[in-house]
């Protein structure tokens, strides 16, 4: 899960706090939705993603997931509102039509997306989940909530190794288990049942180890990680903060357009 | 110290009681280890004598249970899990799933019960050190071996310093160095004044180990006194319990064994008998 995306680096964006990054990844995606200008997203992308990657030296990582996770969207975007808008056709092309206003939505679509999943890419792939998770709870985060995101990203992966082990063994045991869509399909009905009761007749194991643990406890929890802090970073933080309430505001009486 | 006194139990809405009249006193400071054959009840009674039962898993509970001189029924478990530790046998359900790393892994206990940072990195670097799993410090808990997983949950308890520590079978998936690097751990808990209670199927590393050991079957102590009586009665063959090599040994070699020595449990017993014995 988030862990294999992120990679040790010694970057400034590395060093970071995480709130800080997590901060600088939301300021972008409010920002780049708060305006309906095209300017806008294609100014964050340009002179705030991109750079960001590149100081990070993520930018090829990103770049390559970005066009697998987007590029396919991007095309159907450009396709379905550049070609069947309603307005009238700014380019005719017999049977079909290019409609400016479709392709002005599909590009700001397209590049507010670009903006969104880079900040993330980058966020995920300069910030280890650990850290983020330990600086949000020592910002206030409920220790709880905290624990519920780490313990999905862990123990979700870890379960997807069990059912491999499951469907080898059962494998092992004559189990026929073919390609293609049909066949996942099939696979499925022998695993749910193994891995769906073993996990719910471990939930009391569970229960018991973290008792025994004093998740329970009511003392005030210390923090075993120490994550760097600094003032410039809070100031920097404040400052995301109006600018992005600064960018909603002009956005909504018309000064950015 | 643990005290039971005419301890029963059964599970909610089951007929079966699995537990029937325990009575027994461990002082502090005492290595007890639990023998028995599967179902026997030994499972439930560590959880009795770390206050699961009856806080989490409900049932009947009759007698008395007081550990470290509070009554396990009337204690509330926070309060209780800071003065007794639980490993239980299978080490991927103890790890807390919040930590992704060894480290933090260990600390999980530690940051729960609010222990400042230095005596915490003190602590779990002392864990890790004595378990020899320093390299694995800064591994996801998740990456591990199911033996290296096992190191980590008894760690995650040693580094709480509870005043009585009970383990179901810690060391199913370890390989023999692995397996004496817990009991050694558990000797030197011994001697700084631990409560251990030890369930396992070890015999032989239990011989060399325990103070003392309970013989559990269907239920109700059946034996209960130090390891070279226990191990060496014929009735834990019957039970399925086992024997130690050492005593298997010299009962099939019954004729160079010297009448009247007692039957060996360690391996220095079964030496300095046969020796005796050699013609």
């Amino acid at each position: 899960m988030t862990q294999d995306f992120y990679r040790p680096g010694t970057s400034l964006i590395h060093r970071w706090n995480p709130v800080t990054t997590l901060s600088l990844s939301l300021t972008l995606v409010v920002t780049a939705f708060a305006s309906q200008a095209l300017w806008l997203p294609a100014a964050l992308l340009v002179f705030v993603v991109f750079p960001a990657a590149l100081v990070s030296g993520v930018f090829r990582r990103l770049l390559a997931w970005l066009a697998r996770f987007l590029l396919p969207v991007i095309l159907l975007l450009f396709v379905i509102q550049g070609l069947y808008h309603q307005d009238g056709p700014l380019l005719d092309l017999g049977p079909v039509g290019v409609h400016l206003d479709g392709v002005l939505f599909a590009t700001r679509t397209a590049l507010r997306l670009l903006v969104l999943t880079g900040a993330f890419l980058l966020l995920l792939f300069t910030t280890h989940p650990g850290e983020l998770m330990t600086a949000l709870v020592a910002h206030g985060m409920p220790p709880k909530i905290s624990y519920l995101v780490s313990a999905t990203m862990q123990i979700v992966p870890a379960f997807r190794q069990r059912a491999h082990s499951i469907l080898d063994a059962q494998r092992a045991r004559g189990l026929r288990t073919a390609a293609g869509p049909i066949g996942r399909v099939r696979a499925l009905v022998p695993l749910v049942g193994p891995l769906v009761l073993g996990a719910l007749s471990e939930v009391d194991e569970r229960a018991v180890a973290m008792e025994a643990r004093a998740f329970g406890a009511t003392t005030r929890r210390t923090s075993y990680t120490v994550i760097a802090d600094s003032a410039a970073q809070r100031v920097s933080r404040w400052s995301m903060l109006v600018i992005t309430i600064a960018v909603i505001v002009l956005s909504a009486t018309g000064v950015i357009r | 110290m643990i005290r039971l006194e005419s301890l029963s139990y059964r599970y909610a809405e089951t007929p079966t009681t699995v537990l029937r009249q325990i009575s027994l006193t461990i002082p502090k400071g005492q290595l007890v280890g639990v023998v028995g054959p599967s179902g026997a009840g030994k499972t439930t009674l560590a959880q009795v004598m770390s206050g699961f039962i009856p806080h989490v898993f409900g049932g009947e509970v009759t007698g008395a249970v007081t550990v470290a001189g509070r009554s396990v029924r009337n204690t509330p478990l926070p309060l209780l899990v800071s003065d007794i530790g639980l490993v239980s046998q299978n080490p991927f359900n103890q790890l807390s799933g919040a930590k992704f790393s060894v480290a933090e892994e260990l600390a999980f206990g530690l940051e729960n019960l609010g222990v400042p940072r230095g005596e915490m990195v003190s602590r779990v670097d002392e864990t890790l050190r004595r378990l020899r799993i320093a390299h694995l410090a800064e591994r996801s808990p998740y990456q591990l071996s199911g033996g290296q997983q096992q190191l980590v949950a008894i760690g995650s308890m040693m580094v709480m310093r509870p005043g009585v520590l009970v383990l179901d079978e810690p060391t199913s998936q370890l390989d023999p160095a692995g397996s004496g690097l817990v009991f050694d751990a558990l000797g030197e808990l011994r001697e700084r004044g631990v409560t251990v209670v030890l369930i396992e199927h070890k015999l032989e590393q239990l011989a060399e180990v325990a103070d003392r050991i309970l013989a559990l079957v269907d239920g109700e102590l059946r034996m209960d006194g130090p390891p070279s009586t226990v191990l060496a009665a014929d009735e834990l063959a019957d039970w399925g319990i086992g024997r130690t090599r050492f005593t298997a040994a010299a009962v099939a070699a019954a004729t160079h064994w010297p009448c009247g020595r007692p039957l060996p449990v360690t391996l220095a017993e079964a030496a300095a008998g046969f020796a005796e014995g050699a013609p």
